[in-house]
């Protein structure tokens, strides 16, 4: 299994797409931080803003690792390199649990690199305008916390979709197009027929809530990783089923 | 050593294998023969676990390929050129693959200089040109030095200094001992270097013997030439299927024993009289009915 995982990291690292990764979350990142921080010379100094910061530098990573899960499963089938994996590997769940753990070990790196982003533009600037910093606060570090765990999440998501739609662009499309339409309408409905309370428990509804950031319709912080991980499961075991059963041709 | 055993596979509406059976003797050449579209790959991919056959089974060393411990180790295998990240340079493709055997990352240049492809190896598969591909394969099957090679059209896309450098490639592996299963719709590509042929047709099994058999069962031609225009129609008189050949000499189905005495009784003058043998290649159009999909 080591070694499977270990193949699973260089698969990751040796494609040009790992370095758009680390750029897009570098440039996104660092954009956001700085413009936020350019244009509140009041509130920057404040507790809160500065944990809007951190919240920003999670949503970018846990954004980017959705992708990357999609895509650790879904460019095998589209270059055909599913055929070599599973020679290398005929125990088919053996190879996406190696991908699970890739992914998640890739996730946190971006989850990290997203934060230093963040300590690495804002303490400077916060630091040469005279403003305080509030780096040591338990609020910092519980939301950054939470924010490297919405970014596992959101990998893991990623990566049971891509075992369930094996195509690239039915993955990455049919992915955005229920967050935006799918669940929009659905919370239309929901609210229609008057179970409000159910919007909450929509997948990403429920991934949103568990990024520590709250706000409406979402379920509390725990409630909402637990009901996540429910979805991660389901999805994820259809994803199994779905690759298992899959005639590689 | 590879056993397939009424294996039998349908995509939609197309029976791709329809009850085949064959087994692979270790340590020989085998030749898996067959028009474009006979259900080779299909089998091929069933004996590798990565297609799951209707009915019947196909084992590799005794077991399923699923169940093998280690299976780069055990066997190696060339599918389709193109199962390579186009992004990924063929060294790293390697280092990729032997990682998930549990090999060392230096085993990926000892394969690359086996196959010849060292001063390409940091270049991305992208550039590659499709022999090159085809020996980054190779080179893939080669990674966990297997006993056992499986190799689909291998030759497809080579020109011919590439078909000849495969030949004698492929010849060194069986020299060392491993067993080969090479399919091919090219008979010419594995006629001089297969020990046994299975030839199939529409998924079923047409033939499986030594390529000495294949050729010596089949009915070979007597050529006569004579300048007696009496013998061609005591020959069809005989049942026999007459062909006018270039030069005036005639093809007939019959021994040359049966012809020469025809010609003896009837006091014919004969100035030629030789046995055609067929080519293997005549044999496999003569058995798959000549018929391609392509």
């Amino acid at each position: 299994m080591i070694a499977l995982v270990r193949a699973e990291l260089l698969k990751i690292r040796t494609t040009r797409s790992w370095w758009a990764y680390l750029i897009a979350i570098v440039l996104l990142v660092g954009i956001a931080v700085a413009g936020d921080t350019g244009s509140n010379a009041d509130a920057r100094g404040e507790l809160d803003f500065q944990v809007g910061l951190i919240e920003a530098a999670g949503f970018v990573s846990a954004l980017l690792a959705l992708i990357l899960g999609i895509t650790i499963v879904t460019t095998e089938f589209r270059h055909g390199t599913v055929t070599p994996t599973f020679l290398a590997s005929p125990k088919r769940e053996r190879v996406l649990t190696s991908k699970a753990i890739a992914g998640v070990l890739t996730a946190l790196a971006f989850g990290v690199l997203a934060l230093l982003v963040v300590l690495a533009v804002a303490t400077p600037w916060l630091a040469i305008v005279d403003a305080d910093i509030h780096a040591g606060d338990a609020e910092i570090g519980e939301r950054a916390l939470q924010a490297l765990g919405s970014t596992v999440l959101w990998v893991l998501i990623g990566l049971a979709i891509g075992s369930v739609v094996h195509s690239q662009v039915a993955a990455l499309v049919g992915t955005l197009v229920w967050i935006f339409l799918g669940e929009t309408l659905l919370w239309g409905l929901f609210s229609l027929i008057d179970i409000d309370g159910a919007i909450a428990y929509l997948p990403f509804r429920a991934l949103d809530g568990a990024d520590g950031t709250g706000g409406e319709d979402v379920l509390d912080y725990w409630p909402a990783v637990a009901v996540s991980l429910g979805w991660i499961a389901l999805v994820g075991a259809a994803g199994v089923w779905r690759t298992r059963r899959r005639d590689i041709t | 050593m590879i056993e397939v055993d009424g294996l039998s596979k349908r995509f939609g509406k197309t029976q791709a294998v329809a009850g085949l059976s064959f087994r692979v003797e270790p340590g020989t050449i085998t030749g898996f023969l067959g028009p474009n579209g006979a259900g080779k790959s299909t089998t091929l991919r069933s004996v590798l676990g990565l297609v799951h056959p209707d009915a019947g089974s196909a084992t590799v060393l005794g077991v399923p390929y699923r169940e093998l411990d280690r299976p780069l180790h055990r066997v190696g295998a060339v599918l389709e050129a193109s199962e390579v990240h186009p992004g990924r340079s063929g060294r790293n493709h390697l280092r990729v693959q032997a990682a998930a055997a549990g090999l060392p990352a230096s085993r990926a240049a000892e394969v690359l200089a086996l196959v010849e492809l060292s001063a390409a190896a940091k270049r991305r598969v992208k550039g590659y040109s499709l022999g090159m591909r085809q020996r980054l394969g190779l080179a893939t099957a080669l990674l966990g030095d297997p006993e056992v090679l499986v190799l689909d059209e291998p030759a497809n896309g080579l020109d011919p200094a590439g078909i000849r450098w495969l030949r004698d490639f492929l010849r060194s592996l069986a020299a060392e001992g491993r067993t080969v299963l090479v399919s091919s719709h090219v008979l010419s590509e594995v006629a001089q270097t297969a020990d046994r042929v299975v030839i199939i047709h529409r998924g079923k099994l047409i033939q499986q013997a030594t390529v000495a058999e294949v050729i010596a069962g089949s009915q070979g031609a007597t050529r006569v030439r004579t300048p007696d225009a009496r013998l061609r129609d005591l020959l069809a008189a005989r049942g026999a299927v007459v062909t006018l050949l270039e030069g005036g000499a005639l093809a007939v189905d019959l021994p040359p024993e049966q012809v020469g005495e025809l010609a003896a009784a009837n006091s014919i003058v004969l100035h030629e009289l030789t046995v055609e043998q067929a080519t293997l290649e005549e044999v496999f159009l003569e058995l798959t009915g000549g018929e391609t999909t392509e």
